[in-house]
């Protein structure tokens, strides 16, 4: 067992950065157990990363952040800085939408042509960042299908009993799916 | 010859009064002591291995190396060429109830079905009436009872007993080349139930003493139409278990039965563990959801089936629920069964399921049922996952259980991801392809085959650091090799390879783009009297491999086929320019080159395709998405890409990516910076003034929503879905539909 490994900050800012070369890459793959400490250290590194000082709690994205944004507050955050709100509402449905339907529009993204998506079938959705235009998401479904919420992580349990450092704003309603909250308001909106 | 027991002791050597647990009673304390204590037979403690760790080690590496050794030597005693030089293929030691103890090389997850076989043979007293004895072989290929993927995978199991006790089960496994079914090849595409699915086995012993029946030969022969190679595997499957059996007496004599009893329960609990712990030190706990979706294309069976006269869209919706027994994986929401090859079993569902979870938490431990008892599954009756019809067909399972496994493995590489280990971060799509058929040569002989060739090898999903790499990856095997192009040739007189490569462009996009899928043209020479081919895939391309493309990226497309029949092959053949891939023959078709009396491109299951001379048929699968924004890909790896010939249109690959380039009279690509850097600004712009607000989205479908507006096959999939109540619940809070809404049945 090297349980007690540690990873150089340079090595891991290489992986954020994709500059890591494919023999460093491989030593990491065949770690026999991981190195305990590389939350932390990957957190910081992402910190010195972005322009804004929130602190990051989850990295759930190449662009994406849920960060503590005041006491009580978690939301998720774009690198650019834009916020689209508490983590539990799925923050897809703060984004900008672009719906590809037809098979011309498929064959921009999909190459051969025998390899596209069906339309009719299938629509390509794509979620943008409404400030900077990050493509945040892709998902390619059927019409008509709920925007799904890929990840909800419960944040309280993850560092109090895996990580060991509990959050200072822990409560029973975090780990939550209120995504409906914002659709209900949308139908109220008419 | 065994006898039965009124009782129900299991039988005993004659002159001996030991009297044994049935089986039925092994697994009821199994699954007492477990349920009771959360320990593997409640073993809560690794005595032995604390006592004397290295006399612990020494025992499982001995276990290990039998079964190793069996891989090792069986496939050189008799096997097909998918067995042989592929990773198609498996043995395994499981313990009385067919708990896996140890695995060799190979598709390591169809350990799944082993308790489910013995299950049944203990439910149904197989020990009592008319006994288990040492040596016996057994035969299952059936998905209910013996909880079987599909009956192309073939298993035999060979009771390991001592002193008359039932101690251990030797098991072998591979892909047979043909298993008798309407559809001639392994996976019985267009099978409407269970009696369309080949050679389906319930367990059934087919030989003693290590020695197969002779009879066993007859049913090769007559039920399945590659005899010659069936029987190969049947031996080499055999062989492997019989090292295996012998290995294990070796080492009950070495170290005592009671050593051996106590040592291999420790096993898998010491293993059961580890996952554990390694779940807990991998993952972030919360739900992460994925979906994924498949045609079914039968509309046109009326004539003969008029039940499965319909085309059916498959929902496959899974969550992962990390807790503190490991994880829980729930399919609630996915499709229910039909009358269609496209359906699972529990155990075909965990063979799948497994695969995904064994490389992701079983890599630092011994490969054991230890992942069985950590991830828990639930498949809702009536579903896709557990039929609550004892007939339906599971010939093609893996179309769509690949992607079930590919929804579990993604969320543990968005766990990973989110917890800095992006070395482990990958985008899983599982997308492959194979080819099957028959034919018959002009001296009169029959024969059948699959080529494996794109199941064996497929592009590598995009790590979250670079791009994916070509034909390296098979989320079933460690073993990637998509198998000797000349081995494939002589299974199939008739056919050959005009061109077997990467297919350019053929990859899900994004800042770092997956793997390439592979391509390969088939000719068709002197085709005797009869030849057939179809095409099962891991997804057909009408969908997406699976429904989420990973940080902004496109998820790979799925797989297809193109027949050209009746064609001027011999001109081109003269002039040196055939085509070597999917994208060349449509190419030389645009140009006026290469001439088709009739040309099909297949993004479903096709039906059985007769080749003539100089037809040719093009498959494409083994393709995988990518990771993060294609905008924020770096210019310099387009420009690679268009001149390593992997992007092959630039028009398409510009527009995709954003960037400007110049070509020269070589045709060497040279990006324009600033002008990339313009474009890419225009785009972004471009992205916000193309797109909704999500609200404005939510509002126009709504209304498309509530008129059900949509083709039959989706409102049936939503009906069918909708059944079941988690989806049912996600669909009416997300669109916020009246109670009264629904999708009636049609």
């Amino acid at each position: 067992m090297n349980e007690d490994v540690s990873i150089s900050p340079e090595l891991i800012g290489q992986l954020i950065d994709g500059t890591i070369d494919s023999d460093n890459a491989q030593r990491l793959l065949r770690l026999e157990r991981k190195d305990k400490g590389r939350f932390f250290q990957y957190i910081d590194a992402l910190q010195q990363r972005v322009a804004w000082p929130e602190k990051i709690l989850l990295r759930l994205g190449d662009k994406l952040y849920i960060v503590a944004s005041a006491p009580g507050k978690r939301v998720v955050k774009c690198a650019c800085g834009h916020e689209f709100g508490d983590y539990r509402q799925n923050w897809k449905l703060g984004c900008k939408i672009r719906v590809k339907r037809t098979l011309d529009d498929m064959l921009t993204v999909y190459d051969p042509a025998p390899a596209c998506p069906e339309p009719d079938i299938q629509e390509i959705r794509e979620f943008f960042c409404p400030v900077c235009a990050s493509q945040h998401a892709v998902e390619v479904v059927a019409p008509g299908y709920p925007v799904v919420f890929e990840m909800l992580p419960d944040l309280d349990k993850f560092y109090r009993e895996y990580l060991g450092r509990p959050l200072p704003d822990e409560g029973s309603d975090w780990y939550q799916d209120r995504t409906d909250l914002v659709t209900r308001e949308w139908a109220k909106a008419g | 010859m065994a006898h039965a027991f009124d009782n129900r002791t299991q039988l005993s050597p004659p002159g001996k009064e030991v009297r044994h647990q049935t089986l039925k009673q092994m697994f009821e304390k199994r699954d007492r002591l477990t349920q009771q204590t959360g320990h593997y037979c409640g073993v809560s403690e690794l005595t032995l291995r604390a006592a004397d760790p290295i006399k612990y080690e020494r025992f499982y590496n001995k276990l290990h190396a039998a079964v190793l050794a069996a891989r090792e030597s069986a496939r050189f005693v008799a096997a097909s060429p998918g067995s042989r030089e592929m990773g198609e293929s498996l043995w395994g030691l499981a313990t009385p109830e067919g708990d896996t103890l140890a695995v060799s090389l190979g598709f390591l997850s169809h350990t799944a079905i082993f308790p489910v076989s013995v299950r049944y043979m203990a439910e149904k007293e197989y020990d009592v009436n008319d006994g288990i004895e040492d040596g016996d072989v057994y035969a299952v290929s059936d998905g209910l009872t013996g909880g079987v993927p599909h009956p192309g995978d073939f298993y035999t199991f060979v009771a390991i007993c001592y002193e008359g006790e039932i101690v251990g089960w030797a098991v072998g496994i591979n892909h047979l080349m043909e298993n008798g079914a309407p559809v001639a090849g392994s996976w019985a595409t267009f099978s409407v139930d269970t009696f369309m699915d080949g050679l389906v086995c319930p367990p059934m012993r087919t030989g003693r003493k290590l020695k197969q029946e002779s009879w066993w030969k007859a049913i090769w022969q007559r039920r399945t139409r590659a005899a010659t190679m069936n029987i190969l595997d049947d031996k080499m499957r055999l062989a492997g278990c019989a090292m295996v059996h012998d290995a294990t007496h070796k080492l009950i004599k070495e170290f005592g039965l009671d050593y051996y009893k106590r040592a291999t329960r420790e096993v898998i609990e010491e293993s059961r563990r580890m996952i554990v712990d390694n779940m807990h030190a991998l993952m972030v706990p919360g739900t992460y959801n994925g979906c994924a979706f498949r045609l079914v294309k039968y509309k046109g069976l009326q004539q003969i089936w008029s039940h499965a006269d319909k085309n059916t869209l498959l929902h496959i919706r899974a969550s992962v629920e990390p807790n503190d027994k490991g994880l829980l994986v729930d399919t609630e929401g996915s499709s229910r069964w039909g009358y269609h090859s496209y359906n699972a079993t529990p155990g075909g569902a965990d063979a799948a399921l497994f695969l995904g979870m064994m490389n992701s938490f079983a890599h630092n431990t011994k490969v054991t049922a230890g992942i069985e008892l950590a991830v828990q599954r639930h498949y809702p009756s009536g579903s896709l996952y557990n039929p609550d019809y004892e007939f339906t067909s599971n010939a093609n399972l893996w179309a769509q259980t690949v992607s079930l496994n590919s929804i579990g493995f993604n969320a543990v590489s968005r766990a990973m991801f989110s917890r800095g280990y992006l070395e482990e971060a990958f985008t899983v799509d599982g997308n492959w392809g194979a080819w099957q058929g028959s034919g018959q040569t002009d001296e009169g002989v029959s024969y059948g085959f699959t080529n494996f060739e794109w199941l064996g090898g497929t592009g590598r999903g995009a790590w979250c650091y670079k791009d994916g790499e070509p034909i390296v990856w098979a989320a079933w095997s460690q073993l990637a090799t998509c198998g000797d192009a000349e081995e494939f040739e002589s299974c199939v007189p008739p056919l050959f390879y005009l061109g077997r490569k990467l297919l350019p462009g053929y990859f899900g996009h994004g800042k770092y783009r997956g793997g390439p899928g592979n391509s390969a043209v088939h000719w068709c020479v002197k085709p005797g009297k009869h030849i057939a081919v179809t095409r099962p895939n891991g997804g057909l391309s009408c969908t997406t491999s699976v429904g989420l493309g990973m940080s902004g990226a496109y998820p790979g497309p799925g797989s297809f086929m193109i027949s050209a029949r009746g064609t001027n092959l011999p001109a081109l053949i003269e002039t040196g320019e055939t085509p070597r891939d999917a994208r060349e023959l449509l190419e030389l078709i645009d140009a006026g080159k290469l001439e088709v009396e009739n040309l099909e491109i297949w993004k479903t299951d096709c039906p059985e395709l007769a080749l003539k001379d100089n037809d040719l048929f093009v498959d494409a699968a083994g393709s995988s998405g990518g990771w993060g924004d294609p905008l924020d890909r770096d210019p310099a790896l387009v420009i690679n890409d268009l001149n390593d010939g992997m992007a092959p249109r630039y028009e398409f690959t510009a527009n995709l990516y954003g960037i400007v380039a110049t070509v020269d009279a070589a045709d060497v690509w040279t990006l324009d910076a600033g002008a990339t850097a313009a474009r890419r600004a225009a785009m972004r712009q471009a992205r916000i003034g193309d797109s909704q607000t999500a609200q404005a989205w939510w509002a126009s479908e709504r209304t498309r929503v509530l008129a059900r507006d949509f083709i039959p096959e989706v409102r049936e999939m939503y009906e069918q879905s909708m059944s079941f109540g988690k989806f049912d619940n996600e669909f009416r809070k997300f669109w916020q539909v009246p109670a009264a809404f629904n999708f009636p049945k049609e």
